[in-house]
């Protein structure tokens, strides 16, 4: 086995072991994309991003709890001019990286009416979905998709929490629960 | 005398005169010493571009720290808005589905 394969096998088992990150190859996407988000957050990325978020201040001091403990946050959010410059089976790519073992769709709304799909899919540890140790968002918009990978031990509860901040509107409803 | 004879006759191996190291010793023993209180200018030079460069990294290290952050609020903002998008959708067909 040459050099280079051996690099390869090498380079695969890492990732497997590694754990939770998707590799969503999404570069074809980018180009045609109008604009474009890309954020990759690694442990120690992460970990200093963590040293400037503020303690006093009340959105940021949910963040820094939120993403104390996670490995990754990896996200990619294309906008393009017009409908119909991504595929179904550009979707179904994406979707395919997230049906290995351990990953459970928890979540699939698809409305017709407005041409929305946003699938939320949670890897969990002990296989019951108790402990979860990484977070997958496909949403796609007609004219936009985005991909949210999160790895590492999250709470969903906070990061919902967390859409009452940032302007966006908070859901009413499931807080009086 | 054409050109390649001009530069063969000014690029011929010339022998130095008899006394030429002899000179060249003597005008190196006589140049003066360099002067031994520079020796703190240097220092001071050395220890302000270590200073700089210190500062530099640390500035740096504080821009890549607010990069950071900045996407890391970038990412929670996103993936928030679209869990709470598949939430609220949720809440809309359920609220449908009992009315």
């Amino acid at each position: 086995m040459k050099m280079t394969e051996l690099l390869i096998v090498f380079g695969l088992l890492a990732g497997l072991a590694s754990g939770q990150q998707v590799r969503w190859n999404s570069e074809k996407l980018a180009a045609k994309a109008s604009d474009s988000v890309d954020v990759t957050l690694d442990g120690p990325m992460l970990r200093l991003a963590t040293k400037f978020l503020s303690s006093e201040d009340g959105d940021e001091r949910q963040v820094k709890k939120l993403v104390a403990g996670l490995k990754g946050i990896y996200v990619k959010s294309f906008e393009f001019k017009n409908t119909g410059e991504y595929t179904a089976a550009d979707v179904e790519s994406f979707r395919a990286q997230v049906r290995g073992p351990g990953w459970d769709r928890i979540v699939g709304v698809h409305s017709t009416e407005e041409g929305e799909n946003v699938e939320v899919y949670i890897k969990s540890d002990d296989g019951e979905g108790k402990k979860i140790s990484g977070l997958a968002i496909i949403a796609a918009e007609p004219k936009e998709l985005t991909l949210v990978n999160i790895v590492g031990p999250i709470d969903l509860d906070t990061l919902s929490d967390l859409g009452g901040h940032f302007g966006i509107p908070e859901i009413e409803a499931d807080k009086k629960k | 005398m054409n050109l390649e004879d001009e530069l063969r006759a000014a690029l011929r191996c010339k022998e130095p005169p008899p006394d030429f190291a002899a000179r060249v010793m003597a005008r190196v023993a006589a140049a003066p010493a360099r002067p031994a209180g520079r020796a703190w200018v240097r220092w001071t030079a050395a220890l302000a571009a270590s200073v700089v460069l210190a500062a530099g990294a640390l500035e740096y290290r504080h821009y890549e720290g607010e990069r950071a952050k900045e996407q890391v609020l970038l990412a929670v903002r996103i993936a928030a808005t679209k869990l709470n998008k598949a939430h609220r959708k949720i809440q809309m067909l359920n609220h449908r589905s009992n009315s």
